[in-house]
């Protein structure tokens, strides 16, 4: 029986957040499933960061300091994982499901020909094996996998557990990552921040955002646009929207967009896949207007309406404008 | 040059989902299907290249017989011929076991670059791509918002949060895994439709390719389920008028009015 290893991340020199939510999952699961909970930090200059870890819930932290893990590499980092997995005896490793860990942790499973499973929300344990809770189609259901092998590899939703408390004795070991330089072909060559955005939700008290469901571009004009005029908030809008060219970047909620938590946010026609839902569940309280009643929307609104947008909407407004004029 | 794009055919994103009676996946008889949104801009990526200049565009999909009509948009579209492996072993494997199908025809084909989408709308696990790759040996990147074909290799943009981009170049042969939104997919046109129904579509099983007995799932769903619900939403119900007077008055309650 192995152990499990939390693969953790940096983020501006310091432990992320959701490797803390990685440590909870593991410490919750390691007594049930009889296994170590062990760590490894990859990165250039991560001393400290591997110190911190070792006290918040990591175990035993494997810090694999290597110019080559200075920045996301798909190759380094693949190579390091497998050098750490070899150190730590794990069977199960944890990797945040964030974009450099959705990168490389498929490669990483596929090399060990180990079982795979992405974007858990929850990993439990029945009779001694771990069982995998995530989302599929979308939000729509969710799925409870089980392991067919010995071997697993995980991805965990950031965000998805509270972040471990309390305080662990840890040690800190030096691990020699082991990179081939020569079959790193990957080559980092910048990270490029977000441009400046002509439309800042995240100032905004209230938003109206439109989905897929709102059918066209000219319809935000004609529905959305007024209703957040009528209530002196601002557009906003989900991915499919801004994948089709309705509507520029800079209106995108949800975790490649703006991230946004206004007094009142009103999603139309938006079903709720969980990267929009991440850029607005914060959001203070929401108004979900939907045709499908089964919309995954609907689990995080505070009120929902099951209809059609185009008959709430402008009536909406309507009343709003009347309301405000009186 | 030539391109290797993986598409999956999924249920219609406006089907209606309801688990089928073994509890393991959803019931997929008489519910619409079209190919997966993120593989659709993988395409169109690929027969960006062939606009510009010397490209053949190989599409494969891997499912049961309704996966001819994918494969024929494709070609409608602009690829140059199709495989499908058609295998019932191959309906009952996970991730892995399609990354293994995918990696043997690519090891025939000996493609120059292969394109996939980031994930699929169904099983949302985002790891055939990133598999692929490790099978054929290749490096790869996911999420990709920006293609440069350059003499040795790409140079990409790949999505972080928040709109930040990074910036990575990878030598040919490789893989990417593109994210939505990359380019404008175009449509199947009539003179399109009409010259694919001559392009090839070359059917497969996991045995023609060496792998039957091979790819057995080492990941088993044992159940999908409606997510249970939480608090969730307090629903407003009636006719427009009422609907939207208890708006109102929410909105009142929050003292945005």
């Amino acid at each position: 029986m192995g152990n499990i290893l939390i693969v953790a991340e940096i983020q501006k020199g310091k432990i992320r957040e959701a490797t803390l939510e990685m440590a909870a999952i593991a410490q919750k699961l390691a007594g049930p499933l009889g296994k170590e909970v062990k760590s490894v930090v990859l990165g250039k200059d991560i001393g400290a960061a591997a110190e911190e870890l070792s006290k918040k819930g990591g175990g035993e932290v494997f810090a694999a300091d290597h110019e080559l893990l200075a920045n996301y590499n798909v190759d380094a980092f693949t190579q390091a994982t497998r050098t750490a997995i070899e150190a730590a005896g794990a069977d199960l490793i944890l990797v945040s499901n964030t974009p450099s860990g959705w990168d490389f942790a498929p490669r990483l499973a596929a090399g060990l020909d180990a079982g795979f499973v992405s974007d858990c929300f929850n990993i439990e344990e029945e009779g001694g094996k771990p069982v995998f809770v995530r989302r599929v189609f979308n939000g729509k259901l969710d799925a409870r996998l089980l392991p067919q092998t010995d071997v697993v590899v995980a991805t965990v939703q950031p965000g998805a557990t509270a972040a471990f408390e309390g305080a662990t004795d840890g040690k800190v070991t030096n691990l020699d990552a082991g990179i081939d330089a020569a079959a790193v072909r990957a080559k980092f060559i910048e990270t490029k921040v977000a441009e400046s955005k002509g439309v800042d939700l995240t100032k905004a008290d209230i938003i109206v955002s439109g989905g897929r469901g709102v059918g066209a571009p000219e319809k935000f004009t004609e529905t959305i646009q007024p209703l957040a005029d009528a209530l002196g908030g601002a557009m906003g809008a989900s991915r499919p929207v801004v994948d089709a060219g309705w509507l520029p970047h800079e209106y995108q909620v949800g975790s490649s967009g703006q991230v946004v938590t206004p007094k009142l946010y009103i999603a139309c026609g938006i079903s709720g896949a969980i990267q929009h839902l991440v850029g607005m569940k914060a959001s203070n309280f929401i108004v979900a207007i939907n045709k499908d009643g089964d919309a995954p929307i609907f689990e995080v609104a505070d009120v929902g309406v099951v209809g059609d947008l185009f008959e709430v909407v402008p009536a909406l407004t309507k009343a709003i404008s009347e309301a405000k004029g009186g | 040059m030539k391109i290797m794009v993986c598409l999956k055919q999924v249920p219609h994103q406006d089907a209606r989902l309801d688990v089928r009676s073994d509890g393991t996946w959803i019931q997929e008889d008489n519910i619409k299907f079209e190919i997966n949104s993120y593989d659709t801009y993988a395409l169109e990526e690929a027969l960006r290249v062939k606009d510009s200049g010397e490209a053949e565009v190989v599409v494969v999909s891997i499912g049961p017989d309704r996966v001819s009509q994918a494969l024929r948009t494709a070609l409608g579209m602009g690829a140059d011929r199709a495989i499908h492996v058609n295998d019932a072993e191959a309906e009952n494997s996970d991730a892995l076991g399609i990354a293994k199908i995918l990696a043997s025809i690519a090891k025939e084909e000996n493609p120059d670059l292969i394109m996939t989408g980031l994930m699929s709308d169904d099983g949302n696990f985002s790891a055939v791509g990133a598999m692929l790759a490790e099978l054929v040996g290749i490096p790869h990147t996911t999420a990709v918002m920006k293609v440069e074909h350059t003499d040795s290799g790409l140079k990409l943009e790949r999505e972080l949060e928040g709109g930040a981009l990074e910036v990575v170049e990878l030598p040919r042969p490789c893989l990417i895994a593109v994210q939505t939104g990359i380019n404008q997919v175009r449509y199947a046109s009539l003179k399109g439709i009409m010259a694919a129904k001559k392009k090839p579509i070359d059917v497969k099983t996991a045995g023609d390719l060496g792998l039957a007995g091979q790819i057995a799932p080492k990941m088993k769903i044992e159940k999908v389920y409606t997510p249970p619900k939480g608090d969730g939403a307090e629903m407003i119900e009636g006719s427009t008028d009422e609907v939207v007077a208890k708006l109102v008055s929410k909105i009142k309650e929050l003292g945005l009015l």
